[in-house]
């Protein structure tokens, strides 16, 4: 019979929480990802922070020689110049770096962060040492969503600097973007940084479900994609909207903010599309139009529109995070 | 001892190898069919379309005088928009081929197969590693110039006369790389980094990152870059005039001259679409014949 | 601690509802501070049930305890290593240590870690790509046996190792067992190497549990006999019998005395492995219940 000693205390002398050393253990794992997250933050910050000092300048400036800004402006004014298109170029970087952020967060989860350890055993290998999978899975989630919310939401800020900037000229050389314009009124607000953690939280679910990497991946993207079309598509019903009726010697309605739906009244308040003998004498009378109308968004819509979008994009985010809590309990049936 | 001949190994068929390419990524292939058919389907659909949609677009006035057409009845006309967001949406996708091409290629073409062992696998099978890639890349590119290149003749079709207020101006970026072999020459240099990215890392995740970065780049340079390929043409003429919308304008300087108003306007008609296109397929051939030529002496390195 | 390492009870898992059940009824008991042999086919249900036992899935019938709780909440005391041992390929091997360090915050030994690896000849700065299979097994033990566990599991531990390296490491899993009494399941196609380290037995077949029980109590059960064909070996049971021409051989578990005209004979471990393994209808033979001869 072998001596039944009692296990020696080991001789460990720190005393860290299974938190903090899963917290480390991961950012030491996934130190590729995080050096090009930092990257990326860090190129699409300077974008905007040049784009915001000397590029602005140097843009205004090209501008007013060219004398653009005077009360006819020549036709060379249609094409950017040399510094107006790298102020343009800077903007459109920054943009676009938040665009596709989504994309490749939700391939990222899909196929690194989980995927790949779910097909070569090394998920499985975490989960028998003292963490557990409970706490693996909320790590993976935790630890990118806390680096994802913090760079997007930095960006954000900046962003809203530069378009203050922007507004506050007296006669704004950006004027070719209007603040619901799609990748515009996302970074300018809470949408960006939400819509990065859907797209986390479903590649992760992806890659809980399908558990090999390329097909995670791509099953990720292609789920993030959609998501976001569909949101564009819905983004202008997420709020009540204002009504404007204009008479019928004013013309149909013009404004300058996120036009929902445009038309025709009758007389009885019905609404009708604008005839095709419209203008014609004696149109109105016999299709008995008698106003015009549009449904709109202003400018005061903003925040309103962007929590009832960020609060889907947060319910999406629950969603697939919870299922993939689900899944996991189902496979292992821990616990904790 | 009896005399060993050496035996050549039974060539491999070319049938052969294509036939086991097509069955390792079937998923791919079958995508691939899918989105080629649904998208040539959209554009025989749109081309449908056509007529009702440049009679959405006429002239017109208000009220309804020589022959014109009301105004409001010219605008109540949808489907002149179905029309051109439907072209504009086909135009995106094709010149967007490069970037999915190029992450499947550095992933699940070459990365993973050198990642889990698989293509040491085939390569001590009866075929070599060179026939290997070969194989590997030249059925995908037959596949790529067939569908992209068939899909661009639809396109032009369906875009019928290129009025650009439906179908976009020539030089928008979309539209310009959709209507010629440009769009194919995206594709295969797609391919090619990714090919090249899958040998280098040898692992499926970085090269897919990597390739997808690089044709980010090539794309976004050669966009930028599209109006400097082909000399301009400059004119200068006292006085203002205007360019039409068909020019694709690079500069404009308004400066007096001796107190002379003199303006000189530097762009590109339309008649250097053709030259534009040939150049650019140029390039970027000649980036995927470089890719694919470093990824065989890479190869080959590699071997004893 | 507890006196019993893990106890199974009509434990059984399915993969899916048209195949075969991975494992069938298993009941057996593992007392603790054994280092147990666990043996069978391919395709009997080892993997599966040390993936059962480590908590890492859940069974379909019946319920498996594992250090007097549940497998999740012996996890802090149990190490598992996987067959194929995986491992972080892009970390070195001082960052494997270190994750197992980090993970296990309450119960690392640097120094047991380290030492294994050094006396493989390691450097720990080499990525855990560079390195050959039987050196990855050796990390992977590393990994293991740094946790302190109180329960050891090891799917296929020495499957790639060279004949050196299979001996030295089960010398260091021998003595840290001895040292700790640490109990250790160890499953394993290689019988022979087995009988001079094992003291358990737990040989599985078609999913379910043949034999378990001490090695050398299950020994002492069976007798090979050899003897003119045509005789009758009732009462005795019969676990396998061959015969060629007029002999014939058996390997039975004798309900008494032997009847003259038969010759008796030891069986080796391997023997009674492989006639188990070669008739899978031989009733199972389980010594291990609490208060059997130990």
């Amino acid at each position: 019979m072998t001596a039944l000693d009692t296990v020696t205390a080991p001789a460990v002398t720190r005393h860290t929480s299974p938190s903090r050393g899963l917290v480390l253990a991961m950012l030491r794992l996934h130190r590729t990802a995080l050096l090009f997250w930092l990257g990326l933050v860090v190129v699409a910050a300077g974008a905007l922070l040049w784009a915001m000092g000397p590029g602005a300048d140097a843009a205004w400036a090209e501008y007013t020689d060219l004398g653009c800004d005077q009360a006819a402006p020549n036709l060379g004014c249609d094409s950017p110049g040399p510094a107006n298109s790298r102020y343009q170029t800077a903007v459109t970087v920054a943009i676009g770096l938040v665009r596709l952020l989504p994309l490749l967060t939700g391939a990222w989860a899909g196929g690194a962060l989980i995927g790949r350890e779910l097909e070569n055993g090394t998920a499985q290998l975490a989960w028998t040492q003292s963490v557990g999978p409970a706490r693996w899975l909320a790590a993976k989630l935790a630890v990118p969503a806390l680096l994802l919310v913090t760079g997007t939401l930095t960006l954000t800020l900046l962003h809203r600097m530069l378009w203050s900037a922007d507004r506050g000229a007296a006669i704004n050389v950006m004027g070719w973007r209007a603040w619901h314009d799609t990748g515009v009124f996302e970074v300018n607000g809470t949408i960006a940084a939400a819509e990065a953690l859907a797209a986390l939280a479903l590649g992760v679910l992806a890659g809980m479900l399908l558990r090999r990497t390329l097909p995670a991946l791509g099953v990720a993207v292609l789920t993030v994609m959609s998501l976001v079309y569909v949101l564009d598509a819905l983004r202008p019903y997420l709020w009540p909207v204002k009504t404007v009726v204009t008479s019928l010697d004013d013309g149909t309605p013009g404004i300058d903010s996120m036009i929902v739906e445009t038309g025709a009244m009758t007389a009885s308040g019905a609404r009708v599309p604008i005839p095709s003998c419209s203008g014609e004498p004696g149109c109105d009378a016999r299709t008995g139009i008698t106003h015009y109308y549009a449904d709109y968004h202003p400018a005061s819509h903003f925040w309103p529109l962007q929590l009832m979008e960020t609060g889907l994009l947060l319910a999406v985010a629950a969603l697939a995070a919870a299922t993939a809590f689900v899944l996991l309990r189902r496979r292992t049936g821990a616990a904790v | 001892m009896t005399a060993l001949g050496t035996a050549t190994a039974p060539a491999v068929p070319p049938g052969g190898l294509v036939r086991t390419v097509a069955r390792t990524h079937r998923t791919a292939l079958v995508l691939t069919l899918l989105v080629l058919a649904t998208a040539t389907a959209a554009l025989a659909w749109l081309h449908s379309l056509g007529d009702e949609a440049r009679a959405g677009n006429r002239a017109c006035a208000t009220p309804p005088t020589d022959g014109l057409p009301s105004c409001a009845a010219v605008e109540a006309i949808t489907v002149d928009e179905t029309y051109a967001s439907g072209l504009a949406v086909i135009a995106t996708v094709l010149s967007w081929v490069m970037f999915p091409v190029a992450a499947w290629a550095g992933g699940a073409l070459v990365g993973r197969e050198l990642e889990s062992g698989t293509a040491q696998l085939a390569w001590t099978q009866s075929v070599g590693p060179l026939r290997w890639l070969a194989a590997k890349l030249a059925a995908p590119a037959a596949l790529l110039t067939a569908g992209t290149g068939g899909l661009v003749l639809v396109n032009v079709w369906a875009r019928g006369d290129s009025n650009p207020n439906l179908a976009g101006d020539w030089y928008y970026p979309d539209v310009f790389v959709s209507t010629g072999p440009v769009a194919v020459a995206y594709a295969l240099a797609g391919l090619a980094l990714g090919a090249l990215a899958g040998l280098v890392w040898r692992r499926a995740l970085p090269a897919a990152g990597v390739a997808l970065a690089a044709s980010l780049l090539l794309h976004s340079l050669l966009e930028r870059h599209r109006e400097d390929l082909w000399p301009s043409v400059t004119r200068t003429e006292a006085g203002s005039f205007e360019l039409p919308r068909s020019a694709l304008q690079v500069a404009w300087a308004d400066s007096p001259v001796n107190g002379v108003p003199v303006t000189r306007a530097t762009f590109h008609p339309e008649s250097h679409f053709w030259p534009l296109q040939y150049v650019e397929t140029g390039l970027l051939l000649a980036v995927a014949a470089t890719a694919t030529a470093a990824a065989f002496v890479l190869l080959a390195r590699r071997l004893p | 601690m507890t006196d019993t390492a893990i106890e199974a009870a009509g434990l059984g898992r399915r993969f899916g509802r048209r195949r075969a059940p991975a494992l069938d009824g298993c009941t057996f008991r593992l007392p603790a501070g054994r280092v147990c042999a666990l043996t069978g086919p391919n395709g009997a249900g080892k993997s599966t049930l040390l993936a059962l036992a480590a908590g890492l899935l859940r069974p379909t019938e019946g319920g498996i305890t594992v250090l007097g709780t549940t497998p999740a909440a012996a996890r802090e005391r149990l190490a598992y290593v996987a067959q194929h041992k995986p491992l972080h390929p892009q970390l070195t091997i001082a960052g494997t240590l270190r994750l197992g360090r980090d993970l296990n915050p309450r119960r690392w030994d640097a120094r047991v870690a380290e030492r294994i690896v050094a006396e493989g000849g390691l450097d720990p700065d080499t990525k855990i790509r560079a390195l050959s299979g039987g050196q990855r097994t050796r990390v992977a033990l590393a990994l293991a046996l740094g946790k302190r566990p109180e329960l050891l599991l090891l799917d296929e531990p020495m499957a790639d190792l060279d004949p050196l390296a299979r001996h030295q490491l089960t010398a260091t899993l021998m003595a840290d067992a001895a040292d700790h009494g640490t109990t250790v399941v160890m499953s394993s196609h290689v019988v022979a190497e087995l009988e001079g380290s094992c003291d358990h037995l737990l040989l599985l077949g078609s999913g379910r549990v043949r034999l378990a029980g001490p090695l050398d109590d299950l020994l002492a059960a069976h007798t090979l006999v050899t003897g003119r064909a045509g005789k009758a070996l009732d009462p005795h049971t019969v676990v396998e019998s061959r015969a060629t021409g007029r002999q014939l051989t058996a390997l039975v578990r004798p309900a008494g005395p032997l009847g003259d005209g038969f010759q008796s004979d030891r069986p080796s471990l391997e023997e009674v492995v492989l006639a188990h393994l070669r008739s899978p209808d031989a009733p199972p033979l389980l010594l291990d219940r609490r208060g059997a001869a130990v």
